[in-house]
């Protein structure tokens, strides 16, 4: 008898523990991409085109990810399970960390502007900087130097004032010199270079996101045209955005989470062994009452078991580490650029170098280059 | 065996069963999907932003539309004026379609005055151009002269504006839009007729992404 209802409890115990599952790992393909992981493989995808010179099929991804994150997410399913105990964070709908969606919207403001569409394009760099305003810290939120710039320099193209917008990102450049605004540059280069941050979970049961710092051979870069040379410092850096964020709501949630797992556990080992004890070594009414302690043991157990307090780590893994810009003017007909890389004591890195044939024709549009250490299609 | 330990034999075994049934993990949302449904333009869809979406399109259009065709220079013209689009002017933070607005107002305008107004397809000129030439170089017939100029010129100029106006909070985020037309005489700019709405919408997103 004592067997019988020491191994119900045991196998109780043991199954309850085996049911916490572990979510499986995504495939790697996007044709097998869960709809949670949709937005993180448009976001992949659309750098990638981006990079590549597939400029229809990049405003294409980065537009369905940009109508998923730009709604409202109330009374959302999936995000109200992650906050729960029982569902991890990564339940949700990945729609990225600030920074991520901020850079979703920022290559979207380029595409648009190389269409010819200044206004859409500084629409773009608006929800952008506004992705970026709810940082813990004041001094960080919409702290991006381009952003603004580039707001700035829409509204001049726009023959309206760029001068507040101008203002903001000379006072957020911190001793970079930003070049005035020449509203007769008619070449925009948007430059990027190196590897964006990486996300880890870090803490007793991985509740708490971390960012690894992203790294770069490429510290800046210059622009060479004719016998011009236009620098290309790296006005943004996504690892400091990443990290200066703060806070987040759900960590506060994870934290509890990872408290909740902690004392249920903690109770189950109790319950557990009194109450083995107590049936084993006790009789009559102490022997049911060690029975009881037992199960209420073992399901508190399972509860912990079952509770998930593991932060989100999905990231965007192929954004740049640093962003740059520079603009000029080019008479019409054929022109080669050159984009030179370089290291942080400025040396040379040739085998980043990048050659731009460049086409100007006549008329007011602006030309607009996209430019990365990574580009494949120069 | 006694019927108390038989009892709490059976308890164990059900609270067995009950938590492994719990664990399975079924409660796949909607698993079969939802089939596509056709709406009104102007009706909510389940998607929603601050941002322009279509029933604010709608709106705004058909209040454009209405004060247009109550505009005395085109209520009481002898003749059809004839109208050209020029491109709305975005200056919110959404990026947006601009061709929707004008297109979906001179279709109103079409459907509810017909021949009140006329539109000129300025943004086809390039096409025009080009086929005019090849009638002018016999290349294609021709039912009329195609020496004489024939391209109308603008009676009026409608263009757009939105502006926008956000505040983001902990409390959540609200955006205003002022969404204004104008109907301009390019022969003196005054400007005839002007018409706006303004839409403000406000949410909190939920906590999982804040």
């Amino acid at each position: 008898m004592k067997l019988f209802l020491l191994s119900v409890v045991v196998c109780a115990s043991a199954l309850l523990v085996g049911c916490a599952t572990t979510e499986p790992a995504s495939s790697g393909t996007a044709n097998a991409v869960p709809t949670k992981d949709l937005v993180l493989w448009e976001y992949r995808d659309g750098v990638s085109h981006l990079r590549a010179g597939r400029f229809a099929e990049a405003k294409r991804t980065l537009d369905e990810a940009i109508t998923t994150i730009s709604g409202i997410r109330a009374n959302d399913k999936s995000a109200k399970q992650a906050r729960g105990y029982f569902h991890k964070e990564s339940k949700k709908t990945f729609l990225g960390e600030p920074y991520e969606r901020v850079m979703a919207y920022y290559y979207r403001g380029i595409l648009y502007w190389m269409d010819g569409e200044p206004d859409n394009a500084r629409a773009c760099f608006r929800s952008a900087q506004l992705e970026d305003s709810d940082a813990e810290e004041h001094t960080f939120k919409s702290d991006y130097v381009l952003l603004d710039y580039l707001d700035g320099l829409a509204s001049l193209k726009l023959r309206q004032d760029g001068s507040d917008a101008y203002k903001r990102a000379c006072d957020l450049a911190k001793g970079l010199k930003l070049p005035a605004y020449d509203a007769q540059a008619n070449v925009l280069m948007f430059v990027e270079f190196g590897n964006g941050p990486e996300k880890y979970a870090a803490g007793e049961y991985g509740e708490e996101l971390r960012f690894r710092d992203g790294h770069s051979l490429v510290r800046s870069a210059v622009v060479k045209v004719d016998r011009d040379e236009f620098p290309t410092p790296p006005y943004d850096d996504l690892t400091f955005q990443a990290r200066t964020r703060g806070g987040r709501v759900m960590d506060h949630i994870l934290a509890n989470k990872a408290v909740f797992k902690t004392s249920t556990d903690v109770a189950g080992n109790v319950g557990l062994i009194s109450g083995l004890v107590l049936a084993t070594e006790g009789s009559g009414d102490a022997r049911n009452a060690g029975i009881g302690l037992a199960l209420a043991g073992a399901l508190s157990k399972g509860i912990s078991a079952l509770t998930t307090p593991q932060a989100d780590t999905r990231y965007w893994d192929n954004l740049p580490q640093f962003l740059s810009f520079t603009a000029f003017k080019l008479p019409p007909g054929d022109h080669e650029v050159k984009v030179e890389f370089e290291d942080a004591s400025g040396r040379l890195l040739p085998q980043y170098t990048r050659r731009v044939n460049l086409h100007i024709p006549v008329g007011a549009r602006d030309s607009v280059v996209f430019v990365s250490d990574k580009s494949t299609n120069f | 065996m006694c019927a108390r330990s038989k009892l709490i034999s059976s308890l164990s075994l059900g609270l067995t069963a009950v938590v492994i049934a719990g664990c399975a993990s079924s409660g796949v949302d909607r698993p079969n999907g939802i089939g596509a449904v056709e709406m009104r333009p102007d009706d909510k869809g389940f998607v929603q932003g601050t941002g322009i979406e279509s029933q604010d399109i709608i709106a705004v259009t058909d209040k454009m539309a209405r004060g247009l065709l109550a505009v005395p220079e085109i209520a009481n013209a002898q003749k059809a004026p004839r109208i050209v689009l020029l491109p709305v002017k975005n200056d919110t933070r959404f990026p947006f379609n601009k061709d929707i607005f004008l297109d979906e107002i001179m279709a109103l305008l079409n459907e509810r005055a017909a021949g009140k107004v006329r539109f000129l397809a300025r943004d086809r000129i390039t096409e025009l151009e080009k086929e005019r030439d090849l009638k002018r170089t016999g290349q294609v017939t021709s039912t009329t002269d195609p020496n004489i100029q024939q391209f109308k010129g603008a009676d009026f100029m409608l263009t757009g504006k939105l502006v926008g106006q956000t505040t983001k909070t902990s409390a959540g985020t609200s955006d205003y839009v002022l969404y204004s037309f104008e109907l301009i005489d390019p022969n003196t700019s005054e400007v005839i007729w002007n018409g706006s709405h303004r839409i403000k919408k406000q949410g909190q997103t939920d906590a999982a992404y804040r």
